[in-house]
Order: structure tokens, then sequence, then C-alpha cells
């Protein structure tokens, strides 16, 4: 109260605070608008990464299986040496798209999977468990990038919200409650202003009145 | 520009990933190791993704999240399971969300 009783109780003073708190209420109502299209999004983005993630999942305890078979076949010194021979080359294009003012990750991959030929290590000293450890790893990658960009656009969309829902309450709670106080404040103050005038007329006439 | 990938975890993980054509590696062992090692994946324009499993985000504990969260938006990072197939049950994602939305969402596929 103590900031809201500081302003001057005149007419003016009280067409300002009107056009503020008028301001003020669009304000609100426009990032409440932004509030539950963002809720709306990232709804749509956590049902995506749940189908994604399942999948990514499942593809990768495929792979670690594949992995370990492999390393139990060829031994695990070899699986090393034969990955540390593998061509590491995989490229991913990261672009940015704009949700809302929200900047979140595009992530686009070129191909993941190769052949036994293209992936560099040596294949007379391999087997081909090897070679299907590598191609379920690949695939588990690709979704696993797919599955990078879906939580990087959720986390983007969550901090977002989080912003925004704190100026919406500062609005709703604080702001505007503070603006309608001073107002009301200076309602009263001009209301008894006129009381007394008017009180004050009375008198003046009164008196008059007495004189005559 | 082709980013690349990085892969910090144990040394099974990290040994498949190479094998599927992951560009750069970190063998998590000692803790201020790989955070400086992550420091500097995370700094790199190179990158444009770094995969890194629960157990080592575990390991690294706060000093990882506070990392995460000043990084810009590239590159981005994301906490895969490991050979056990351990995760954790309340990932940050959930945290962050119910936090924000002040309830606990759970989406349940149709039909089930």
């Amino acid at each position: 109260m103590a900031a809201a009783l500081s302003v001057s109780p005149n007419r003016m003073e009280l067409i300002k605070l009107k056009q503020r708190t008028a301001l003020a209420q669009k304000g609100h109502d426009l990032l409440k608008d932004k509030m539950d299209a963002l809720v709306m999004e990232l709804f749509d983005t956590l049902r995506r990464i749940q189908e994604s993630r399942a999948k990514a999942m499942e593809q990768l305890r495929k792979s670690y299986s594949a992995l370990s078979n492999c390393m139990a076949v060829l031994g695990t010194v070899e699986t090393m040496q034969a990955a540390r021979q593998t061509r590491k080359e995989v490229q991913i294009e990261v672009s940015t798209r704009n949700i809302m003012g929200i900047q979140v990750p595009t992530v686009e991959i070129g191909e993941t999977e190769r052949n036994a030929l293209t992936r560099g290590y040596s294949l007379h000293l391999t087997s081909s468990s090897l070679d299907i450890a590598a191609k379920e790893l690949e695939r588990a990658l690709r979704l696993l990038i797919g599955l990078a960009e879906l939580e990087e656009t959720a986390f983007a969309i969550a901090r977002e919200l989080e912003r925004t829902k704190r100026r919406v309450n500062a609005l709703e709670y604080i702001l505007i409650p503070r603006l309608k106080d001073a107002m009301r404040f200076i309602m009263m103050r001009l209301d008894e202003m006129e009381r007394e005038n008017f009180t004050r007329l009375k008198r003046i006439k009164a008196i008059l009145e007495e004189r005559r | 520009m082709g980013l690349r990938i990085a892969v910090v975890g144990d040394r099974d993980t990290v040994t498949g990933f190479a094998l599927a054509g992951v560009t750069y590696s970190h063998i998590h062992r000692a803790k201020e190791e790989t955070l400086a090692k992550l420091e500097e994946f995370l700094a790199s324009s190179e990158i444009g993704l770094i995969l890194i499993t629960h157990r080592t985000a575990d390991d690294l504990g706060p000093e990882l999240n506070q990392m995460l969260q000043d990084k810009k938006l590239l590159p981005l990072v994301l906490r895969i399971p490991d050979k056990t197939g351990y995760a954790p049950k309340a990932d940050e994602l959930r945290e962050i969300i119910r936090r924000t939305v002040g309830a606990e969402i759970i989406i349940k596929r149709e039909g089930e």
C-alpha cells in the first residue's frame, strides 16, 4: 500500500492510472494466451518424445546386446581396435526454428548406415558379429539424434513457459492489484475532497445568510 | 555446416558409438578429467551433439547441471542409458515440467 499511497490524488493521475491498468490487463491477457499455446505445444512435444524415446531405447538395447555379443565372439580388445579404426565422420546439420519466439533446434542427419566396406575397419581381422553390432548402433544413433532434437525443444518450451508464467503472475498478483489500489485511493480522496467542498459551501452559505 | 557428434561414458558405450561413426569420444574415469573434457566439447563449435550416459551424468552431479544451464543452444546434450540399461526414474525434463506446470504430466498412449 505504501507504493500505492505515494501518488498525488488528482484527476490527471487517475486518468494515467486507468490507462496503465488497461495496458497491464491487455498484456496479461496476451501473455495468458501465449501460455496456453505453449502448454499445448509442450504436450505435443512430450507425446512425440515418448514415442521417439520408446523406439530409441528399444533400438539401443538391441545395439548393446549386439555389441556384447561381438565382444564375446571377437574379444574386447579386438572390438576396441576395430572401433579405433572405424571412420568417424557422421555429420549432422543443426538449424534453428522458431516456435512463438523461442529458438528450437532442428537436426538433420545424413546417411548413418554404412556397409562393412565403408566403415574402415579391417575385414579379415573381424567377424560378421562386428558388422551387425555396428549396424545396430548406427540405427540407434539415428534415433537418438531425433530424440535429442525433441528433448531440447521440450526444454526450450518449458523454460519459456516458466518465464511467461512468472510474468503473468507478476502482472496478475502484483502490478494490477497495486494499480487498482492506487486508483481506489485517488477516487476515495477525490470524493472526500468533494464532500469537504460541499460542507464548506453550505457553511459559507449559512454565514452569508446570517449576515444579511 | 556439418557438425560432429561426441560421446562420453564408460568404455563399452564409447567403443560402441565409435563403431557407429561418432567422431569425438571420452571414456569417463575421473570426475575432474571428464568435466574438463566436457567443457572442451561444449565450447567447441564443431560439435552439434553430445551423448552422455546416465551413469556418468550422475557421477558428475551438480557441476554437470550447472554446465548444461550455462550452455548455448548448441551443442545439444542427450543422456542415454549405458549397457546395463540404467536410467534414473526422475529425469530432469519431468522435473522442469513439474516446476512449470505445477503438475506431473503423464501421457498415456491411446488404448492403454
